[in-house]
């Protein structure tokens, strides 16, 4: 492919995905900001019952912020990659937008791909609003308590290296750059979603039909890796029926992982996420997505209306 | 190609791509499992635990959420004092969240402390019942606490509340042997040490529980030298603990040669002894204090009747008295 078509290509592409974008966004989605503007100013009033010394008051509400603001996130992520997809041809076809575009000489991988980067778009300025104003209130959360708890320790007479620690300690709950690897690791799962919803829409004959399936497979997803499990098990001499091994490969080979992107809840906790996971992450959502979409290109190439 | 044929590559299509990814993707999730950033692998073995692992994994993302309204539930059952439940609870919780110290505190908290507590002083039920209850409770913290340091080998905090908890007078008796205990306390904060991440007195700690452990007064003396190489300690048990080591280790000394040596001075010496010797019920060694505490207290002309000597000690305590009061 010479690079004047490949332009051409990509042009194509980035007029749909503009088109998409502006489309959703039209639909007042961008409504929820407000949601999650409140869950977390919520979170920041979250106390959990507190029975240890006053050295770890506050410290709590850092983990809070961050399970609530990434909860939300995923909800928002999830819901929105998945009925945003389903609806995407089904209302072209609708509007009769669709009939309007294939006439035209527009390859139909570049209309899915520019509908689906719509999508992704939108959840990825959904989702980068939401990581600024998290960000924002954790930083300023834990400087509070920061100041609060060196400053107790101090007065107590804490050894300097151990006021370090707790320095170390409080700053490891704050805004890190795992917690940045964790929102992307929510992008990476609703691009992942969003593709294979678009996969299901391009047979599926309602969209009621598509979320529903779409919803259902990112539930079974997360159990991906236990029907892995199950299969190699077998393979290695476990004693489980034949009939579990076969559900269990079939599962492995048919539906995508979902567990891998769970690092979210480990990060959320102060775990650390090393750049080669997010790295290594970031290929997976990247073959699935690659993937899902020529999957769907494959079935829609010929598909008549 | 017929749209029939195309949707019958697509599932060939997809099933050879779930062959290729199968393998990385296992290699993955090992590896995930091996940082820590994803929970171990699943052990099925009942419906229940069956319940408790798909609220786990289908809740991606949204598990510390979930823990944190559980956890609310689990104070609204310690507030009615439903301990079964509230063990219950916390187990959920920390399948949910196992890398939050919080949580693993917390339950230990509960069950340790105030269940046990609630059968020790409140409850209505039999002697016998009671005293059973409050052991389980007791044994029942320490077990959860060991599933939260398993989980979080490198918690210094996790193995610090443990040794404060095998060293608890009010609970040592329902670890058994109290020297088992003690031991059990000090390698819980040895092993905190060894984290890296502990406060300065966590070896203070270790030292504190090692000297109550029958038979190991020489690894304590060796411990408290090295403590004392590595920090400005001020502490009087401390010092208190010097004088009674170094004691024992040579009985025939002079006493007032040793005291000087440990102590700054002889009347900051006789307090620290004093107060050393008021607490006899926490089972510290008290080898040769009684003596140096006769001999100061000639030094400094304590009259016979004012002496620490003859004043009468706290009552040891003992569970047992709360039982067989009602």
């Amino acid at each position: 492919m010479s690079i004047q078509q490949m332009t051409s290509h990509l042009s194509r592409v980035g007029v749909i995905m503009h088109h998409s974008f502006t489309q959703l966004v039209r639909m007042k989605v961008f409504y929820f900001l407000a949601f999650f503007a409140v869950i977390l100013i919520a979170s920041n009033f979250f106390n959990l019952p507190q029975h240890e010394g006053p050295e770890v008051a506050g410290a709590h509400v850092l983990t809070s912020i961050k399970s609530w603001s990434l909860g939300a996130m995923t909800l928002f992520s999830v819901v929105l990659s998945i009925v945003a997809t389903a609806l995407l041809l089904p209302k072209d076809v609708e509007d009769r937008t669709l009939y309007t575009i294939l006439a035209k000489p527009v390859p139909r991988i570049d209309y899915l791909a520019g509908k689906l980067l719509g999508v992704m778009s939108l959840v990825f300025v959904s989702l980068l609003i939401m990581d600024v104003l998290m960000v924002a209130i954790l930083q300023l959360r834990m400087n509070l308590v920061l100041d609060t708890q060196v400053a107790l320790a101090v007065a107590s007479g804490w050894p300097a290296a151990d006021v370090e620690n707790l320095k170390k300690e409080i700053i490891s709950q704050g805004p890190t750059l795992s917690l940045q690897g964790a929102v992307f690791a929510v992008f990476l799962r609703s691009m992942v979603i969003a593709s294979f919803a678009l996969m299901i829409s391009t047979f599926s004959t309602s969209t009621l039909f598509t979320t529903i399936v779409s919803f259902l497979i990112y539930f079974i997803g997360h159990f991906q890796a236990d029907a892995r499990m199950i299969y190699m098990n077998q393979a290695f001499g476990s004693d489980d029926g034949w009939l579990s091994q076969s559900i269990g490969l079939l599962v492995a080979l048919v539906l995508p992982d979902f567990q891998i992107f769970n690092v979210i809840d480990a990060v959320v906790q102060g775990k650390l996420m090393p750049l080669a996971v997010m790295a290594e992450l970031a290929g997976m959502g990247l073959f699935y997505f690659g993937f899902y979409l020529f999957a769907s290109w494959f079935i829609f190439a010929e598909k008549e209306f | 190609m017929t749209q029939g044929k195309r949707y019958w590559v697509l599932a060939g299509a997809i099933l050879l791509m779930g062959a290729v990814r199968m393998s990385f993707e296992e290699g993955l999730t090992q590896e995930l499992r091996e940082v820590k950033l994803l929970p171990p692998k699943l052990e099925i073995e009942t419906g229940e635990k069956l319940g408790q692992t798909f609220s786990a994994v289908s809740l991606g993302g949204l598990r510390t959420l979930v823990a944190t309204f559980f956890n609310l539930r689990a104070q609204i059952f310690f507030e009615q004092q439903k301990w079964a439940d509230v063990a219950e609870t916390y187990d959920l919780i920390v399948d949910l969240a196992p890398c939050t110290r919080y949580y693993w505190d917390t339950g230990t908290w509960h069950l340790a402390y105030n269940a046990a507590s609630h059968y020790l002083y409140e409850s209505d039920l039999p002697p016998l019942r009671r005293k059973a209850l409050w052991k389980n409770y007791i044994v029942a913290g320490r077990d959860f606490l060991e599933r939260g340091i398993r989980n979080n080998p490198d918690d210094a905090q996790l193995l610090e509340r443990m040794g404060s908890l095998m060293a608890d007078p009010n609970k040592i008796k329902a670890f058994g042997e109290p020297g088992d205990a003690f031991q059990a306390s000090c390698d819980a904060y040895h092993a905190a040490v060894a984290t890296g991440n502990s406060r300065s007195y966590t070896i203070r700690a270790a030292l504190y529980s090692l000297v109550r452990v029958p038979g190991k007064e020489v690894e304590s003396l060796e411990l408290l030298k090295k403590i004392r190489s590595k920090q400005k300690v001020s502490q009087p048990s401390i010092m208190a603990l010097h004088y009674a080591l170094e004691y024992q280790r040579d009985p025939n000394q002079d006493v007032l040669d040793l005291v000087d040596r440990v102590f700054t001075n002889r009347r900051g010496a006789y307090q620290i002894l004093s107060r050393q010797w008021m607490r006899g019920q926490d089972r510290f060694p008290m080898h040769g204090v009684a003596r140096a505490i006769g001999l100061l207290e000639v030094e400094l002309g304590v009259s016979e009747e004012k002496s620490v000597l003859k004043q009468p000690l706290p009552t040891p305590v003992d569970p047992d008295d709360y039982f067989r009061r009602r």
